[in-house]
């Protein structure tokens, strides 16, 4: 990228559901990144923020609710829809046009005020082949994880370990949802969702308040000693209809691949110290790990198995704990951001890896067997 | 500043109660017209952005996966950007920051709505949390009567002064739909018709208020230097301005509206424009109610506070006026929310391309292009210039 665009710092809240309502969720957390960036609501050039309508505690045109509770008030600002990552890239968008030095970012979902993720995901059907079926995320994953385990010997062992790893992880991460001490029978022998999805294999619905502050290349420069920047971002759609895609050949290496390029990345398993995966089925980290050239095309069984994305591996996955610990629906892909942040920073406390991370890589999905990816590397 | 931001061109559909196709097949209807009217390839597209009204109002929720075929974004980067009625302006102004930060050169922008397979009204109504204001700001129309109420009351402006400047509006824009291939409501109407229609909510009457529609309209922008090698008549992206104000209807004073004044004066310092009446060939105003048009030519400084009712009625802002407003029919005669705004824009470009056809401002160089969203909580602004 010609010019360099700087994540300043975040807040976030915890998984929990709390007592405190959504405008003062949304308000703590857009007051902690301003102090901790010791700046003035006055002083923030814009604000994008992630929510969905259907995500949103009944209420419709999400972000009226906050706006003035998330900074905004009489200041140019925007929503993004679905996915928190499209609310990072065009808050980037916008300081790279040269029209703002300063950026907020606000991913927004009170999970514990929405019915059932997939009651609401069954809401991405169209009404005349795929609604009548009931069809929701949960069975379009289960149809994708039962491809995988057929095509390349994807066992459910491998699948639990991931498991295992991520609510492992999020006995560290005091922003997690669900921390668990697992082992890979009790992954199995929670009941079937979805056969083969076991309900262990499937992420909770989580709370999740997020703000990140953005800043141009001299900005962040002023506005704090440590910068993380940006490097490459790419995201891909793929098409509507199940039938239409192969499951195992979806859009993220085309996201990966943009974001490579912009960032100079040739070896990602080699470059990428660590990364957030957007997981909410456990099988899908492994194929995600694929995509993202981690390893080969029906390696992701065999990268868990040598420990390569545990905490002390090659290249750890997930240390927050990842989906599977914490699913704001929206503000996931966001959420993966901040953890890349913080392990970045050395801020990561009792989670932060045992080794120095340069690199990171952040990814979100949303939609059905990830019609929809997007990718974002930071670094020093 | 940022690099410069052109638009190629645009497609609509034609609007109205399309029962005679599916929600995918109205998008397309707007997105086939506007590859042919710029000649673009879908395969050269950087990405998309597209945007709705709430995504709840037809049934189906985020719109771009069932639409990801037909929006040509496979394999593509989309942003996905909605701001309730003001959504189609503010998909502009996404697609013109993604240029200006020189992440793309070439993007289309769709916004669509198919308004009758819902409830509007309904719909709207859940923009309302549900402890307070939900039981009785029920829908638009109160939100509208309440604000021009409050205008001609601050001002003294006599109701029946206030009454015949609406109607003006009202006869002047169904007339001017005529000339809009792609209106929804065309009507030859008598002062009489008007000002005894029924009261939706009181002094709005049936003609003051615009229609439930079903359209879409798709837009190309494109860098400076896709634009020259695309080699058609280009309009240019000379401003954008968007603010908003606080959620709670009573917290803000919808009538030295700040929203609405913000906006435009960012989107004019933007362009260079000091006297917007005089710098101004056409403005696009978001109309959905004849009285709030007016107030929004105040807020835009058109003219002083309290004047927009005596000028409407000189013909200052009338087709053939010194600043013509919403010579399509504007809002007024079509609304299919999510498309609206972004019809502005399109219909602001096509005058500034001289491409309007039969509803052509001779001449125009300069326009405005606007739309309002939430519970008049947004207002977004986008100047569009020839050169």
């Amino acid at each position: 990228m010609a010019k360099r665009v700087g994540i300043v710092d975040v807040a976030m809240t915890p998984g929990e559901e709390t007592k405190d309502n959504f405008l003062d969720q949304v308000f703590k957390v857009t007051k902690e990144v301003l102090d901790k960036a010791g700046i003035s609501r006055e002083d923030v050039g814009t604000v994008i923020s992630a929510s969905s309508d259907v995500f949103h505690s009944g209420q419709s045109c999400a972000n009226a609710y906050y706006w003035d509770a998330g900074a905004a008030m009489l200041k140019n600002g925007s929503r993004q829809d679905g996915e928190s990552l499209f609310a990072f890239i065009y808050a980037v968008m916008r300081i790279l046009s040269g029209s703002y030095d300063t950026a907020l970012v606000l991913g927004v979902c009170k999970g514990s005020e929405n019915p059932e993720n997939d009651m609401i995901t069954h809401f991405y059907t169209d009404p005349f082949y795929q609604r009548p079926i009931g069809i929701n995320e949960t069975i379009a994953a289960a149809l994708q994880k039962r491809q995988y385990m057929e095509r390349y010997g994807i066992t459910d062992e491998q699948c639990a370990k991931v498991v295992v790893k991520n609510l492992g992880n999020g006995l560290r991460n005091p922003y997690a949802h669900v921390k668990k001490r697992l082992s890979v029978d009790d992954v199995l022998s929670s009941e079937y969702v979805m056969s083969p999805l076991h309900k262990l294999e499937c992420a909770p619905k989580s709370e999740g308040f997020i703000a990140m502050l953005l800043a141009s290349e001299d900005k962040a420069k002023k506005l704090t000693d440590k910068p993380v920047w940006l490097k490459g971002y790419g995201s891909s759609l793929d098409s509507f209809y199940l039938g239409d895609r192969d499951l195992l050949k979806g859009e993220l290496k085309n996201a990966a691949k943009q974001a490579y390029a912009q960032a100079g990345i040739e070896n990602p398993a080699k470059t990428i110290d660590m990364a957030e995966i957007c997981e909410p089925y456990a099988f899908q980290e492994l194929l995600w790990c694929e995509d993202l050239g981690f390893c080969k095309q029906g390696g992701g069984g065999k990268l868990i198995d040598k420990g390569v994305t545990e905490m002390d591996g090659e290249l750890p996955v997930n240390p927050s704990g990842g989906v599977l610990a914490t699913n704001p629906y929206v503000s996931r892909g966001l959420y993966r951001l901040a953890e890349c942040f913080l392990q970045i920073r050395g801020q990561a406390g009792e989670r932060q890896l045992d080794k120095k991370v340069k690199t990171a890589l952040a990814h979100g999905t949303h939609g059905f067997a990830g019609q929809c990816h997007a990718v974002a590397i930071i670094g020093v | 500043m940022g690099k410069k931001v052109a638009i190629v061109g645009s497609g609509q559909t034609m609007h109205g109660r399309r029962f005679d196709l599916a929600y995918p097949e109205l998008v397309n209807e707007a997105i086939e017209s506007c590859l042919i009217n710029t000649g673009v390839d879908a395969k050269d597209l950087d990405g998309v952005v597209f945007g709705t009204m709430p995504s709840m109002m037809e049934g189906v929720a985020l719109t771009h996966f069932y639409f990801a075929d037909v929006l040509r974004a496979k394999g593509k980067p989309i942003l996905k950007t909605e701001t309730c009625g003001s959504t189609g302006v503010s998909l502009a102004i996404t697609a013109y920051y993604w240029i200006a930060s020189g992440m793309a050169d070439l993007l289309m922008v769709v916004g669509s709505e198919k308004m009758n397979e819902g409830d509007a009204q309904a719909t709207m109504t859940t923009i309302l949390e549900p402890f307070y204001q939900m039981y009785f700001i029920a829908g638009a129309p109160g939100v509208f009567s309440m604000q021009s109420q409050e205008w001609s009351v601050r001002f003294g402006i006599p109701e029946e002064k206030v009454r015949d400047a609406a109607t003006r509006l009202s006869i002047d824009h169904h007339n001017d739909a005529f000339g809009n291939p792609y209106a929804h409501i065309k009507q030859r109407l008598t002062p009489e018709q008007v000002n005894t229609a029924r009261i939706i909510t009181y002094p709005v009457r049936l003609w003051d208020v615009c229609p439930t529609s079903d359209g879409a309209c798709a837009m190309i922008f494109a860098s400076e230097k896709m634009a020259k090698k695309l080699g058609k008549k280009a309009a240019w992206v000379k401003g954008v301005g968007y603010s908003g104000e606080e959620y709670w209807f009573g917290d803000s004073d919808k009538v030295m509206w700040q929203s609405a004044i913000q906006a435009a004066k960012q989107a004019y310092d933007m362009a260079g424009i000091k006297n917007p009446r005089k710098e101004l060939d056409v403005a696009e105003v978001y109309n959905p109610f004849t009285f709030q048009e007016l107030l929004y030519y105040e807020c835009f400084g058109f003219c002083d506070f309290g004047q927009a009712c005596d000028l409407t009625l000189k013909g200052m802002f009338s087709k053939d006026g010194e600043l013509p407003c919403d010579p399509s029919g504007g809002t007024l005669c079509t609304n299919p929310i999510g498309a609206t705004g972004l019809i502005r824009v399109a219909e602001a470009a096509m005058q500034v391309t001289g491409q309007a056809g039969d509803h052509q401002i001779p001449g125009a160089k300069q326009a405005l292009a606007h739309a309002m969203g939430g519970v008049d909580q947004y207002n977004g602004v986008m100047i569009l210039g020839a050169k």
